[in-house]
């Protein structure tokens, strides 16, 4: 019984590891009005990739945990972001609502995103 | 003797307008021209000019990313413009056109080149006369606008032009999305991390083009020998005497000289410049505070940043 829990355990570990958590892998806005696509890559390692029209624009780390997306990035100083995740339609769809950060500019543009997961 | 003249010069005359008809009808079948299709023709065209001399490539060519090679280009009769000519190329997003900020859209922007008396000076409304009087334009822009060229439909031509010129192919792109280690040198790693931190560049350089879209004041103006005060003539405000918009970064290996009078030759002498301005122009007035203390970028450290910035060159000049 031990040894199953144990590999039960393990196997959770490996999928927890390999697939990361419900943000990891690749988010895309709809096209905007002037046809500028935002996209996010959100990495198993913590790492995130933001681009706009395949172009990268923005670097960093972050941590999701119960609900909350906390991060650093190459912009705004250095300064620390925090957004709660509302998640759509089972998970294939979100919107970030600002919790805390003082980068203005940043904030009002991670606002109106609303972006899709990339299958 | 005349008659046989005569004869020859009514063949020869048959023989080009069937070429010229069947060209037309090629086209129409093979290749219908679209908005951008007509913009390219257009930016190739010196017909925008008063002397039919200059077209808008003659001084954005596309070998150096539709830029420059002088500090300042030429336009008809060989006039000098007063600004260095920037890149025509990833202009889709920026909200401000002109190193001045003066053009709000690239369809605003398009216009003033032609009737600029340094450039191509022709009254657009002449420049659109040549256009109504040319056969293929017309059928073009009537293929393309569903309408015959006005001010509206020749600057969304050349605008739809412009914003086919992205890119976004270039080692750091590579580096970035392909998840291979070695699409950027190790040099180009650590620049752009001086790019990020100790070089302070990703405050004004950030952003997809790696530019904010502000207007900022390097300390390129004493009020003496460099006395453009840039932002200031449109926005007239005394605060924004010697700003000029942030450039975009991407290719800026090619595009060679730099900054808004193309003072600077080389890589290398920008980043000198940013490292210690006051070298350079001992008196500046009213120079952005992100540069109030020099850098103190070691000369590795200085070729590391220039080797980061030779990574955002796109593939299609490599």
């Amino acid at each position: 019984m031990k040894m199953i829990a144990s590999i039960t355990a393990a196997f959770l570990g490996l999928v927890v590891f390999t697939t990361g958590n419900e943000l990891t892998g690749r988010w895309e806005s709809k096209p905007s009005v002037k046809g500028n696509v935002t996209g996010v890559v959100f990495k198993s390692d913590s790492s995130f990739e933001g681009y706009v029209n395949k172009k990268p624009f923005t670097s960093g780390r972050y941590l999701f945990e119960n609900g909350l997306f906390s991060f650093t990035d190459n912009g705004c100083e250095g300064k620390r972001g925090i957004y709660r995740v509302i998640f759509f339609h089972n998970g294939d769809s979100l919107r970030l609502e600002p919790v805390s950060d003082s980068c203005v500019q940043r904030k009002e543009g991670m606002s109106k995103l609303i972006l899709g997961r990339v299958k | 003797m005349i008659a046989a003249g005569m004869r020859k010069y009514f063949l020869l005359s048959l023989a080009a307008m069937a070429i010229a008809f069947l060209q037309t009808a090629f086209r129409d079948k093979r290749t219908p021209v679209d908005k951008a299709e007509l913009g390219k023709l257009l930016f190739f065209d010196p017909i925008l000019s008063r002397d039919s001399t200059i077209s808008c490539a003659s001084c954005h060519k596309p070998a150096y990313a539709f830029a420059d090679t002088s500090a300042v280009s030429l336009g008809v009769d060989g006039r000098k413009g007063r600004r260095n000519t920037p890149s025509a190329m990833n202009l889709s997003l920026p909200h401000f056109f002109f190193w001045d900020g003066r053009a709000g859209s690239l369809e605003e922007q398009g216009l003033a080149p032609i009737e600029n008396k340094d450039e191509m000076n022709l009254p657009v409304e002449e420049a659109l006369v040549r256009l109504k009087n040319n056969m293929v334009y017309v059928q073009y822009f009537r293929q393309a606008f569903n309408s015959g060229p006005d001010r509206a439909t020749l600057s969304g031509a050349l605008a739809a032009f412009e914003r086919t010129l992205e890119t976004s192919d270039s080692p750091f792109d590579n580096w970035k999305f392909s998840d291979r280690p070695d699409a950027i040198s190790d040099a180009a790693k650590r620049g752009f991390t001086i790019f990020n931190q100790k070089g302070k560049c990703i405050q004004c350089h950030f952003g997809a083009d790696f530019t904010t879209n502000e207007f900022r004041n390097i300390g390129l103006f004493d009020g003496r020998a460099l006395n453009d005060s840039g932002r200031a003539v449109i926005s007239g405000k005394q605060e924004d005497a010697g700003k000029f918009k942030v450039p975009a970064l991407r290719n800026v290996a090619i595009t060679a000289p730099y900054m808004h009078n193309g003072q600077l030759k080389t890589l290398r002498e920008v980043i000198d410049f940013y490292n210690e301005p006051d070298k350079v122009v001992p008196h500046s007035i009213n120079r952005d505070s992100v540069l109030s203390k020099p850098l103190g970028l070691t000369q590795q450290e200085k070729g590391d940043l220039e080797a980061f910035l030779l990574s955002l060159t796109d593939k299609r000049f490599q």
